[in-house]
């Protein structure tokens, strides 16, 4: 994929700011106003920089990915696209119709039924009565709303709220779609609509800007992906690439401070990826879920069994568990060159948090330590349970 | 926003779908709905006429009726106005449009209210079989009141985002207001007792320039001079080049605001 010329560009930012001022106190009363005004002599220090000195363009018919961490100025990036904030410093132009689908059904109000809220999005977005009546149904089906869509929709499930956004927002047809975490929304099978929608989005030729912390996935539907690391454009190109360049920016940031690696080098583990249950790439699993790591190892000379070796501690470097090869009886003769090696953890029922692996390449008789890497890897995990405590154990109550 | 009038133009949908919104929204589960535009006035005739006949207040009624009906337009326009961003911060903070567009619906619901209100009234002054005046004012107080409504709700409504203090304010400033304004009495009651200055003063007043413009035209109320109505006119408009301007400089940071 060529990088766009900024002239063709559809979106072009050019050395855009967004300060934001920050308030002590979440709402303002005329005395703290006061208060600032007399104290205004160091102006810029109550003001936090979301962005600076962001310049990118996008081309017509392209996807671009974004990715960074929490709080890397991706949404106030589509906010500002969207028209819903205005930059401090530079500029942005963009061309054609823009749809957000920033926050589905955001804009939906609890007391109207679907089909004003319908009606009224449309509106919104400057679609005509007539042009919204001809999209109308297609809207309704896509959506799976049948008689629901005359019901207020604060008597909507979550998911058909969702639904019934996602579907206003790709069938009036904007030039132009800025798709904030979508993709974390809805059931499995609303998931793939959504995909199918964005993959026959990209065949029209459409332009769209997607932010995803599911980073498999926006990895395989971008031309190019942005990286924004504390409102600074990090890198922007190739998808593999500047993904790579995240996670590993990333991983060093998450690890900091507790990161060990040592040892004898003959033997080395190059790279550690981590997958669901699914093989989708990923940092973030749920409690209870699978966890498996992809190593990637180099031998530089033959080493008669080796013994591979792992612990997961919490973010407080407390072991949770480890083990070994050795130990689960999983016996490897040689290895000698570059290979691969899998390590499945069936079930990690830990409590919700940030969680450090360590991994190790040793002789068998442990005298031999020919590559560890202390903390050196972080994963988050997702939990809905409550319970006290790292992990959770299978319990039940009888009277 | 540039050319806000162009803009509105090609807007005209979406000010005519928040106007409903805004509509259903305030009658949403009521069973007679938008009935309750020409009820409230109804019973607002019924109970004054009722009461002030039993307490025996040398009051006019039609003078009384009319005054408040046309101060309730203003005075739900301006209750409103608060909301009128906050209310709709998911719409501000979600999607781009003119943002100007949320308080002139405000104010346009309120105008579909004032009008069955309007129409309940007129009916009233029929059945009293009073007398008709120049009715050339009524174009003129009704136009100028929607200018009025609209310059007060930009005001409120932008400053209400960046000062939560606004509300309290309004209403203190609301129940001072009402007195100053010929709602319950007529201009008379100040132009017979008080020296030539004080009428010019109290038709800074825009209220009293409306209030006053209804009565002549409706109920044939003494006229008032031609320039001490122009005033209190001018200054509605006045308000709501203000508004305008207010609202132009406080609209960019809405959405950081929200």
């Amino acid at each position: 994929m060529s990088t766009p010329q900024p002239e063709n560009g559809v979106i072009v930012v050019d050395n855009m700011s967004k300060a934001f001022r920050l308030h002590r106190s979440g709402t303002r009363t005329v005395k703290s106003a006061v208060v600032d005004l007399v104290k205004r002599r160091g102006a810029g220090k109550n003001t936090f920089w979301a962005l600076k000195d962001v310049s990118f363009s996008v081309g017509r018919g392209e996807t671009l990915g974004i990715v960074g961490a929490n709080g890397a100025g991706k949404s106030t990036l589509l906010s500002l696209l969207a028209g819903t904030k205005t930059p401090t410093k530079g500029a942005i132009r963009t061309r054609g119709t823009i749809s957000s689908l920033l926050e589905l059904g955001a804009g939906f109000h609890p007391d109207l039924t679907g089909r004003e809220n319908v009606y009224l999005a449309g509106a919104i977005m400057g679609l005509s009565r007539r042009q919204m009546r001809d999209r109308f149904d297609a809207i309704v089906d896509f959506a799976g709303m049948g008689d629901f869509i005359d019901q207020p929709v604060k008597h909507y499930s979550s998911g058909m709220y969702v639904r019934l956004g996602f579907a206003v927002s790709v069938e009036v047809d904007p030039d132009i779609l800025l798709i904030d975490e979508v993709l974390a929304v809805g059931d499995d099978n609303f998931q793939k609509k959504c995909l199918a929608k964005i993959e026959a989005f990209r065949n029209l030729g459409k332009t769209m800007l997607i932010i995803s912390h599911d980073l498999g996935t926006i990895q395989s539907i971008s031309d190019r992906i942005l990286f924004l690391d504390e409102g600074k454009v990090a890198g922007i190109g190739d998808p593999h690439e500047t993904i790579g360049g995240y996670r590993a920016l990333s991983r060093a940031r998450q690890t900091r401070g507790h990161e060990r690696e040592w040892g004898t080098g003959e033997a080395r583990i190059d790279d550690v990826v981590f997958e669901d249950a699914e093989g989708r790439v990923t940092d973030t699993f749920a409690s209870g879920g699978a966890v498996r790591c992809r190593l990637r190892y180099h031998a530089r000379k033959r080493i008669e069994n080796p013994v591979f070796g792992f612990s997961l501690c919490g973010a407080d470097t407390r072991l949770i568990f480890g083990s070994n090869t050795q130990v689960e009886g999983f016996t490897i003769d040689a290895i000698d060159g570059k290979g691969e090696l899998v390590l499945t953890l069936g079930n990690v029922p830990v409590a919700a948090g940030n969680y450090l692996f360590s991994f190790s390449l040793h002789s068998a008789d442990h005298r031999e330590n020919y590559h560890r890497l202390d903390h050196a890897f972080s994963i988050t995990v997702l939990s809905d349970a409550r319970f006290e405590g790292v992990c959770r154990i299978p319990c039940s109550w009888e009277m | 926003m540039n050319f806000w009038p162009h803009e509105l133009v090609k807007r005209r949908e979406l000010i005519w779908i928040l106007i409903q919104r805004n509509l259903k929204i305030r009658y949403k589960s009521s069973v007679l709905g938008v009935f309750w535009s020409l009820l409230g006035p109804l019973f607002l005739i019924l109970i004054y006429s009722v009461f002030l006949g039993l307490i025996r207040v040398p009051i006019h009624l039609p003078t009384l009726v009319s005054g408040i009906i046309v101060w309730q337009f203003l005075a739900m326009c301006l209750g409103d106005s608060l909301q009128s961003i906050l209310g709709n911060a998911n719409l501000v903070t979600k999607a781009s449009f003119p943002r100007v567009i949320l308080p002139l619906s405000m104010v346009g619901a309120n105008v579909v209210n004032f009008v069955l209100s309007f129409v309940v009234l007129i009916a009233y002054l029929v059945w009293e079989g009073g007398a008709v005046g120049a009715l050339g004012w009524l174009p003129a107080v009704f136009v100028s009141q929607i200018a009025l409504c609209l310059g007060l709700t930009l005001v409120i409504g932008s400053v209400n985002v960046f000062f939560r203090d606004t509300e309290h304010v309004l209403s203190v400033v609301m129940l001072a207001w009402f007195f100053m304004s010929p709602v319950i009495y007529e201009p008379d009651m100040v132009m017979d007792s008080f020296p030539e200055w004080v009428h010019w003063l109290f038709f800074m007043n825009p209220m009293s320039g409306v209030l006053t413009g209804y009565r002549m035209a409706l109920l044939g109320s003494e006229p008032v001079a031609p320039e001490l109505m122009g005033v209190s006119l001018a200054v509605c408009w006045l308000l709501l080049g203000v508004g305008l301007l207010v609202f132009r400089a406080s609209e960019p940071r809405f959405g950081d605001e929200l």
